[in-house]
C-alpha cells in the first residue's frame, strides 16, 4: 500500500532506518538537524572548524548508536542536541579549559552569556528562520533574571560545575545551586508546550 | 537527605553540573524513586531545548558529504547478525547503549540489589561513571532473563543476560581460561524439543574474562521460552551444533 504523500517520516523511523545501516536516513536526518547540531557545536567551541569535527562526531555517534534510540525516552532532537553537547564539551576540555575561560569572561556582560545568543537571532545578516522552538527558548530564557539565566547558560554551554560557577561569578555556591534549580524550575514552565510530546 | 532535597537534584544533574560524588548518589536514589526519574525525563528535555538558544548559523554545505562518508566508514551497533567485536565496543559504551534503549519504556529501575550483585560481579563499581551504573540497573528490568552458568567443581562461571526488549545477549564470562588458538567459546539456547540453537561465539581475554553483546538470533526469539544455557568450545566460528558436554550449564530465570 503506497505511503501518504507529503507526509514527512517521523524523526523515529529515520534512526530506525539508520540503525539498519541505511546511510541515506542519516542524510535526511542530517537535513532536519544538521543545522541545529552545528549552530550548538559553534555556540560551545566557537571555532568553526572544531565546530565541524564535533558536527560529523556527533552524527557519527548517533549513527553507530541509532539501534540504542528509544523514543519513549525523548524526541531525536533532544538526542541528538545531547549528543552533540557533549562531544562539544569534550572538545574544549581537550582545548583546555583556562583559555576559554578568558574568552569567554570577556563576553559575560549584565546580561549574561546570551546577550550574543539572542541578537544574533535579530542580525539581519544572518539568514534566519527562527522555528517555534527556537522562539520559546528565547523567549523562555529572556524572562529569566539575568543571573539565573548566567548561571544555566555556563552550565549549558561551559558545561562548568556549580562550585565552578560560583567560582566564575565570585558567589556563594549556595546562591548559584539556587539560581539553577530556580531558573530550570521557570524554563520547565515555560517551555511546557515544547516537552509535551516528551514528558 | 530527604524526598524533597532529592527532588532539587533534578535539574543540575540533567545538566551534567552535578560532582561525581553527587551524581552517584544521585544515581543510587534515582533507582528507587519514580518521582525524581519523572524529573529527570522532563529536565533532560529542558536541558536539550537549550540547543535552540545558540545563534542559528549555516553550516558549510560541504558538511553534509563529511558527515556521510563518516558513516560509511563504520556500521552502526546492532546492524547484521554479527557479533559486535570488543575491540570496537568496549563494555561500558555497549552498557550506555542499552541504557539509552531500555530507557523509558521498561521500568528497569527496580532491581536495585541486582545492579549491585552485577557491580560487584563485574568488580567495576570503582572504575564505572555514574551513567553507567545506571546502565547496569537497566540490564536488569522485567523484560529481562538472567542465567549462571556454572561448572561441576571448578572456578569458571558466565553469566547471561537476555534483553527482550532489544534483542540482546550480554554476556559476562569469569575465570574462563581463553580458548586457544583455532578454537572459541559458543554459547547454545537449549529448549525441550528443539536441537541447541546457537546463540553466538566469543573467547575470553588473558584474564579470563570477557564482556559482550550479541544479537539474539531471531530463531531462538521464537522459541518463546528456553530452559537452559550451555557453554562450549568449538572450532573457530562456531559450530551448527555443540560438539562437546557443555562445560558450563545453567538455567535461565527472571531477574526478580
Amino acid at each position: 500500500m503506497a505511503t501518504l504523500p507529503n507526509v514527512p517520516v517521523p524523526d523515529s523511523q529515520l534512526v530506525s532506518r539508520m540503525a539498519a545501516g541505511e546511510d541515506a536516513a542519516l542524510g535526511d536526518l542530517y537535513d532536519r538537524y544538521g543545522k541545529m547540531v552545528y549552530a550548538l557545536a559553534l555556540a560551545i567551541v566557537r571555532e568553526p572548524a572544531d565546530a565541524e569535527e564535533v558536527v560529523v562526531d556527533a552524527f557519527g555517534q548517533a549513527w553507530r548508536q541509532a539501534a540504542s534510540f528509544d523514543a519513549t525516552r525523548g524526541s531525536v532532537g533532544a538526542w541528538l542536541a545531547t549528543i552533540a553537547r557533549s562531544r562539544a564539551l569534550d572538545t574544549v576540555r581537550a582545548r583546555g579549559r583556562r583559555v576559554r575561560a578568558h574568552e569567554r569572561a570577556a563576553l559575560l556582560s549584565d546580561e549574561g552569556l546570551a546577550a550574543p545568543i539572542t541578537t544574533a537571532g535579530t542580525d539581519p545578516s544572518r539568514s534566519v528562520e527562527r522555528t517555534e522552538a527556537r522562539r520559546l527558548v528565547s523567549q523562555a530564557l529572556a524572562t529569566l533574571p539575568g543571573p539565573q539565566r548566567t548561571a544555566i547558560e555556563l552550565a549549558y554551554f561551559e558545561g562548568l560545575s556549580q562550585s565552578e560557577i560560583a567560582e566564575r561569578l565570585a558567589g556563594p555556591l549556595g546562591t548559584v545551586k539556587t539560581r539553577i534549580r530556580t531558573g530550570m524550575e521557570k524554563l520547565r514552565g515555560l517551555l511546557g508546550p515544547l516537552l509535551e510530546g516528551a514528558a | 537527605m530527604t524526598s524533597h532535597e532529592w527532588q532539587e537534584q533534578a535539574a543540575p544533574y540533567a545538566l551534567g553540573i552535578l560532582t561525581p560524588e553527587e551524581r552517584r548518589a544521585f544515581e543510587v536514589h534515582l533507582a528507587g524513586c519514580d518521582a525524581c526519574r519523572a524529573d529527570v525525563r522532563v529536565y533532560t528535555e529542558v536541558v536539550a531545548a537549550l540547543a535552540h538558544a545558540a545563534p542559528t548559523v549555516e553550516p558549510p554545505s560541504a558538511l553534509r558529504d563529511r558527515v556521510l562518508a563518516e558513516a560509511r566508514r563504520v556500521r552502526p551497533i546492532g546492524a547484521g547478525p554479527q557479533i559486535a567485536p570488543r575491540a570496537r565496543l568496549p563494555w561500558l559504551a555497549a552498557a550506555a547503549a542499552l541504557l539509552l534503549a531500555a530507557g523509558g519504556g521498561v521500568a528497569t529501575w527496580r532491581l536495585t540489589t541486582r545492579v549491585h550483585d552485577l557491580e560487584r560481579s563485574l568488580a567495576v563499581r570503582d572504575s564505572v561513571h555514574a551513567a553507567d551504573s545506571a546502565a547496569l540497573v537497566l540490564l536488569t528490568g522485567p523484560d529481562v532473563n538472567v542465567v549462571s552458568l556454572a561448572g561441576t567443581n571448578r572456578a569458571p562461571s558466565a553469566r547471561v543476560v537476555w534483553n527482550h526488549a532489544l534483542n540482546r545477549f550480554v554476556v559476562f564470562a569469569f575465570d574462563l581460561p581463553a580458548a586457544p588458538a583455532g578454537r572459541t567459546y559458543q554459547l547454545w539456547a537449549i529448549a525441550k524439543g528443539h536441537a541447541p540453537l546457537s546463540m553466538g561465539t566469543f573467547n575470553t581475554d588473558d584474564q579470563g574474562r570477557a564482556r559482550v553483546v550479541l544479537t539474539v538470533d531471531r530463531q531462538i526469539a521464537a522459541l518463546g521460552f528456553v530452559e537452559n544455557c550451555g557453554l562450549t568450545e568449538e572450532p573457530s566460528g562456531g559450530s551448527p551444533q555443540p560438539t562437546e558436554t557443555p562445560r558450563l550449564l545453567g538455567a535461565w530465570r527472571p531477574t526478580d
